[in-house]
């Protein structure tokens, strides 16, 4: 009777739906598998551009575990991504509560970030690298740069928008100016100066593969780089499969961070810390 | 007008059961027992209020009535004719007036007419026509959002209007909005609804606002569901606002709230 | 009235502009700065002039070649990403088994980092502008997905509620009120797209390529000219406020309902016609 739509996404629990998941991916899995074997002429040609699952696997096996030779590079990008973020986040940070708090800096520096915005950020690699070299910093700056906008723009919009209300209540309290800013304004940008935490992670993940993809000694960027040189397309996927995987555990990782920080979004865990300031009060 | 004109002959009418419920039951799920036993005859022309707390089965009475929900069990009838999809010889208004907000008023208004054919110069008259009806002229070329509230369910009534519909179901349509604006289209919907001779469902928790507009009051209770009471109002129309402040109006609200009360 | 004030607020945004680009200049002539990591904005404007005005030719092409060229491989690549991004939204909007099932993978696919997939796409592709279409589709289609089936997604119970008493068939009411509803996270979408697409486009000129703006801006880096990577800097500051300003434009006309003075607008246009028309 209804229109179908399909608005309503049923909560079909992940018990019931893995099954099916699996038995796609199975299939899909299989279909390339095949494809390997039989759809090309060449079986280099196939092997360049589809490469076999199960050699896919053999080579993460062997990067992970025989060889261990992705380790060195994994932590190479990881430690050019967290540099490179905890820098742009601080320096985002930093210009937005500045932006906050004075109305002149605020004028001066728009226009600054209306072109920084529209700027392709991610193209400065190639000036970061030859001035920085090889190693480590060009992929620290160019990731710094390219997190710093998130930060800069969710802490921006956090700190400005507040309920006019709250900060009549603050007054009529008679808080201090920076107590007002402490305690409601940053209080409740929280939320959003933690999707700009994500968004940076996000993106310093992307600069730093890119400065290490222009050119590098090491990371992830240069290895599958590497690899597809050597036209040993198995071991590129397993590369490529690598830095998803990593990349995704770092974002559910951030993802954690943001549930446990913001609790009050969650009604279990706001369950919990009631309960847990209740005790700490003494009261049971 | 052309509107009233078309109502004209609906005189004919007057006497004649246009809503039906016989024993209406609506489950959801398995154990939500919205609506049970439901019993109602509407006739031509009257006003209905339906009135009481949130879960009495008010709303889901008259989505039944409306064809948007099936009935679990009984029959429900509209214009002789079992109800079973939604319902074309109704119009509809709700809670939120359901605007376009990139359609201007009266494009809004001629939304009905746009669904089985295309637009003719008369159903543009007829639409400038609904417009004045609810005194929204010189609005027509406004957007939902230039609008206020009380204005935009006006707009939301005009296209009831252009439907051309003869029996309109409200769901609390005025509820959003604040007591002025409420009063003041209280009175312009009696007068219009009078105007048209239509037959209104009109779905309220306001007490005050339920008697005011009706010829009868179905009270309503929760857990489950169900009509409680039908309890008749004899003022004469037109009436004026200063009714409700009196002795039998109070009367009535006390009848009301007794109902209510003890359930 | 309204030029004068124009040129006012332009005078006194570009005020700090003027004062950086000033004290930068000063800075290099006298105050000892190491122009190879930060040329003076003289030799920048001079080599601006000489890419654009004189019309130098540089890697084989003027400038306004690997303007162009850069240009056109992110529209291909917007476009492809837009036609498959908005297909998977439709079809996932409509279809809650194919939303279940294969959205996941779009997931999965903006997850991995366009760069990484990059070399792969080289040996696929080449070093032509298939390769750059290429990694511009794959980093571009995600955000048009996602927003267009949200968009789509809206709940909006007492819409359909309307639209079924009024006797709109699903159709109707999908182009009538669906599609216009959702029209604001379209373009949401559209936007991303094409600053996406654009900074896929550049990313994947540094892997190789004979022309584009990223590729000139990479060698003019790597031989130490400064002054002219700085200056395919300040040209791909120039495209990206191109693009985003035709973005923000389509969309202040296309969705005009969102903000006041586009209602206006639109309000004043329709009751003039209705004046021509009579």
């Amino acid at each position: 009777m209804s229109y179908s739509t399909s608005q309503q996404t049923k909560n079909i629990s992940l018990f019931k739906t893995l099954p099916f998941h699996l038995l796609i991916f199975a299939v899909l899995i299989v279909i390339w598998e095949m494809t390997n074997l039989y759809g090309f002429e060449d079986q280099i040609q196939a092997d360049m551009i589809a490469p076999r699952p199960t050699n896919i696997v053999l080579a993460m096996l062997d990067i992970f575990i025989i060889d261990k030779t992705v380790w060195k590079h994994l932590i190479s990008t990881f430690q050019k991504a967290l540099l490179g973020a905890s820098i742009g986040t601080a320096i985002g940070m930093g210009l937005a509560i500045a932006a906050t708090l004075s109305l002149t800096f605020r004028k001066y520096i728009k226009p600054w970030i209306i072109l920084l915005e529209a700027t392709p950020r991610i193209a400065v690699g190639p000036i970061f690298v030859a001035l920085l070299g090889f190693g480590l910093w060009s992929a620290v700056a160019l990731a710094a740069l390219v997190a710093f906008f998130g930060p800069f723009v969710n802490t921006f919009q956090g700190l400005m928008e507040i309920d006019e209300e709250a900060e009549e209540m603050f007054r009529s309290l008679g808080a201090s100016r920076f107590q007002t800013f402490w305690k409601l304004r940053f209080a409740s940008a929280m939320e959003l100066i933690s999707a700009g935490w994500k968004l940076a992670t996000a993106s310093a993940f992307g600069g730093a593969l890119v400065a290490e993809f222009i050119q590098a000694s090491e990371g992830m960027g240069v290895l599958i780089a590497q690899y597809v040189i050597m036209i040993t397309m198995d071991y590129a996927f397993a590369g490529l499969l690598s830095v998803t995987i990593f990349g995704f555990i770092l974002f559910k990782i951030m993802d954690y961070f943001d549930y446990r920080l913001i609790f009050w979004k969650n009604d279990y865990l706001l369950l919990k810390e009631s309960e847990k300031r209740r005790k700490k009060a003494g009261i049971v | 007008m052309v509107a009233t004109a078309k109502k004209a002959e609906d005189l004919s009418r007057f006497g004649q059961t246009v809503i039906e419920g016989k024993n209406v039951t609506k489950v959801f799920g398995e154990t939500v027992t919205a609506l049970e036993g439901a019993n109602f005859d509407i006739q031509a022309g009257e006003f209905i209020s339906l009135v009481g707390p949130s879960g009495c089965g008010k709303s889901t009475l008259l989505r039944l009535v409306a064809g948007l929900i099936e009935k679990t069990s009984g029959d429900v009838k509209v214009n002789d004719d079992l109800v079973t999809k939604p319902r074309t010889d109704i119009g509809m208004m709700f809670q939120k007036a359901v605007l376009l907000d990139w359609r201007t008023a009266i494009e809004n208004v001629l939304l009905p007419s746009e669904m089985k054919h295309r637009i003719t110069q008369e159903d543009k008259d007829k639409a400038m026509a609904s417009l004045e009806l609810v005194g929204l002229k010189g609005f027509e070329f406004h957007f939902p959002k230039q609008l206020s509230g009380g204005m935009q369910q006006r707009v939301a009534l005009a296209r009831l209007i252009q439907t051309g519909a003869d029996i309109m179901l409200m769901d609390e349509p005025f509820g959003a909005l604040d007591e002025f604006t409420r009063e003041r289209l209280n009175v312009e919907l009696m007068r219009i609804v009078g105007e048209l001779k239509a037959t209104t469902l009109f779905v309220t928790h306001n007490i005050q606002e339920a008697i005011y507009l009706a010829d009868r009051v179905m009270v309503m209770t929760p857990r489950p569901g169900k009509i409680a009471e039908i309890i008749e109002v004899k003022f004469e129309r037109p009436r004026d606002i200063s009714i409700q402040t009196s002795r039998e109006f109070n009367i009535i609200i006390e009848q009301v709230r007794d109902t209510l009360g003890s359930h | 009235m309204k030029l004068v004030s124009f040129l006012i607020s332009f005078l006194k945004y570009s005020l700090s502009f003027i004062i950086v680009l000033a004290l930068w200049e000063a800075y290099a002539r006298y105050g000892g700065l190491n122009e190879l990591f930060l040329p003076r904005p003289s030799k920048i404007g001079a080599k601006l002039y000489s890419l654009f005005v004189k019309v130098e030719v540089i890697e084989q092409g003027t400038i306004y070649w690997h303007f162009y060229a850069t240009l056109a491989q992110m529209a291909i690549g917007f476009c492809y990403g837009m036609v498959i991004g908005n297909t998977l939204a439709v079809l996932a909007a409509f279809n809650e088994t194919f939303r279940r099932y294969v959205a996941p993978y779009a997931v999965v696919f903006n997850v991995t980092p366009g760069i990484a997939v990059l070399p792969l796409i080289i040996a696929w592709f080449g070093f032509g502008w298939e390769s750059k279409i290429a990694l511009a589709t794959l980093v571009c289609f995600f955000p048009p997905f996602i927003n267009t089936l949200t968009g789509l997604l809206k709940k909006n119970d007492e819409a359909i509620e309307l639209f079924q008493t009024i006797g709109a068939s699903q159709s109707q009411y999908f182009w009538k009120q669906q599609l216009p509803n959702a029209l604001p996270e379209i373009f949401a979408g559209t936007k991303l797209a094409i600053t996406t697409a654009l900074l896929g486009t550049i990313v994947a000129q540094f892997g190789s390529a004979t022309e584009g703006v990223g590729i000139l801006m990479q060698r003019f880096a790597f031989r130490l000219d400064m002054a002219g990577s700085f200056a395919s800097l300040v040209t791909m500051a120039i495209m990206g406020l191109l693009v985003f300003t035709v973005a923000e434009v389509m969309d202040r006309r296309i969705v005009f309902w969102r903000d006041a003075k586009g209602l206006e607008r639109a309000s004043k246009k329709k009751q003039r016609k209705l004046m021509v028309n009579g």
